[in-house]
């Protein structure tokens, strides 16, 4: 219980140590066969096979019900899917047996469409909440709260409630938060489909900065707008499937 | 480790700060509860004590009958000073027990103006050693006792030992029934307060899960929580106890309603309050009902969602 440092550190050697299976593939993501039905036989995905490489901006895209939250919510283990195997950031995350999930969340940062702030909190706490579930000091968590703030341009908002703020600053908030622990591979998932066109083009921006540092992201839309203005590679899902993929 | 520990704290009372109302009902609940607990093991420890302190009084008085010349009275005295278990045996004559009495009843002696004092038997007092102070070893003394011919009537105090005794077992077995009942209750009523605190905490654990804090992360301030409420309303029901005690039982009920027999017959016998041992094991033992209440729903409401 508590904080190893060895699990702040590397999350990695950790869950080698406890047995998991990790491989260092160049590939962030790996999706083979994968499928998903839930209990009353519907079927959210179907033989989905897919690999991201690390430093990559995917879009996924489609319409209501095509499976792309499901893809999501199976790639940061809040779903499990029924059949298929899927390799995240090295880690083999259908193994039998792997259950520190926790640990495999640290090795990303997640963006929803709804923003999932503290409405009670302060932006620097919100930010600072990501710091102090990991383990950090409370002189690491100033420090990196203040960079990051400088980072996504809100450093002048840090003692407002989030309440305060617009909805465009709210998504750069939760942007920050998912950033702050530095990981390799960023989840958003329609975090633009409450955001009006300056706000939307706002937050592409900032993730636009992260991709060209490295950082793989991605990010699913219905918005066929959005993808066209953009050179980022778009996989495509309809009814669960993968329909085509165009880089 | 200290971070951590702080971290903890701090959500804790965070959690019981906005859910303050649902708390305070918990520790005032948990009080009522402990301090019924307390008040049985109180008294049931007083009692105890009485009885305790009573034993070391016990003595068999053994009347001689009429008659029994005074030659014999020094061999029956030799006899029963090798009664196995017998300490001392002191002789009390006719008119002994006359001036014993003229003196117990004071100025209203003249009352027993015209009576002499050969109406009174003599007897002997005996005085048993420390480890023979129980029924059985008194039982076997008296059945010695009874086989000398010279013996008329044996009194020990039987009927009201023995009654104490049964009143005392009674009392704890009421205690524990009442704090089987209670602890049913404390874990019960704090399984329900963090039940609503998690609840109103729902939105901070989803995301605390979604950012990869640990379990333990994010049920261990839940325990903390529990222990706490365990521990303000167990200390609370003490202190209460205790102001009862002193306060109450000692100066007001003591002093005003005991009639002066009454405070002779408890002459020497203190009435003490919970020994520092017993404080802490109750409080411990509220502290350990509220923590298991706590465990037990974090452990339904705070699976490890997938």
């Amino acid at each position: 219980m508590g904080f190893h440092p060895r699990e702040r550190l590397n999350p990695f050697i950790f869950l080698k140590k406890k047995g998991v299976h990790v491989s260092f593939y160049f590939n962030m993501i790996q999706l083979t066969h994968v499928s998903k039905t839930y209990p009353s036989q519907i079927s959210a995905l179907s033989d989905v096979t897919l690999e991201i490489s690390a430093g990559e901006f995917a879009f996924i895209t489609g319409p209501s019900g095509s499976g792309k939250t499901t893809l999501l919510r199976i790639l940061y283990c809040a779903e499990r899917p029924t059949t298929g195997e899927v390799v995240v950031n090295g880690i083999h995350i259908t193994q039998k047996g792997f259950r520190r999930i926790y640990q495999l969340r640290r090795t990303m940062g997640i963006v929803f469409q709804d923003f999932k702030l503290l409405r009670d909190r302060t932006v620097g706490e919100n930010i600072a909440f990501a710091l102090e579930v990991t383990g950090h000091s409370p002189k690491e968590v100033r420090k990196k709260v203040s960079e990051i703030l400088n980072r996504v341009g809100l450093q002048a908002r840090e003692e407002d409630s989030i309440l305060s703020l617009s909805a465009g600053e709210q998504q750069r908030v939760a942007i920050a938060r998912a950033l702050v622990n530095n990981p390799p591979l960023l989840l958003a998932d329609e975090p633009t489909g409450n955001l009006d066109d300056p706000m939307t083009v706002e937050v592409i921006q900032i993730l636009t900065e992260l991709h060209h540092r490295g950082t793989t992201i991605v990010f699913t839309t219905h918005d066929t707008d959005l993808i066209l203005r953009y050179p980022y590679r778009v996989i495509h899902l309809r009814s669960g499937r993968r329909v085509e993929n165009s880089a | 480790m200290l971070f951590f520990l702080r971290f903890v704290m701090r959500r804790a009372f965070q959690n019981m700060k906005g859910n303050l109302l649902p708390n305070l009902t918990t520790i005032a609940i948990i009080g009522i509860s402990m301090l019924i607990f307390s008040s049985f093991s109180l008294i049931a420890f007083n009692l105890t004590s009485f009885l305790k302190a009573w034993e070391e009084k016990i003595e068999i008085i053994a009347y001689m009958k009429k008659g029994v010349a005074l030659s014999e009275v020094e061999g029956l005295l030799k006899k029963i000073r090798r009664f196995e278990g017998v300490e001392a045996v002191n002789y009390v004559s006719s008119y002994d027990a006359m001036a014993f009495m003229e003196m117990k009843l004071g100025h209203q002696k003249n009352l027993l103006d015209g009576i002499q004092p050969g109406i009174l038997p003599s007897s002997f007092e005996i005085r048993l050693m420390r480890d023979f102070r129980n029924t059985n070893s008194i039982k076997g003394i008296i059945t010695q006792l009874r086989q000398l011919p010279q013996i008329d009537e044996i009194q020990y105090g039987q009927e009201w030992v023995e009654t104490f005794l049964t009143l005392v077992h009674l009392f704890r077995i009421t205690q524990w029934v009442l704090g089987g009942l209670i602890l049913m209750g404390i874990i019960f009523i704090t399984f329900n307060t963090l039940q609503l605190t998690i609840s109103s905490r729902k939105e901070e654990i989803e995301i605390m899960h979604i950012l990869g804090a640990s379990p333990s992360f994010i049920q261990v301030p839940f325990y903390v929580e529990g222990l706490i409420q365990g521990l303000v309303g167990t200390g609370l029901a003490i202190l209460f106890l205790f102001y009862l005690h002193y306060e109450v039982l000692l100066y007001k009920v003591l002093f005003l309603y005991i009639t002066p027999s009454m405070k002779e017959w408890l002459a020497g016998v203190p009435i003490l309050f919970l020994p520092p041992e017993k404080i802490v094991l109750v409080i411990l033992g509220g502290m350990v009902l509220g923590f298991f209440g706590s465990f037990a729903a974090s452990m339904r409401f705070l699976k490890y969602r997938v």
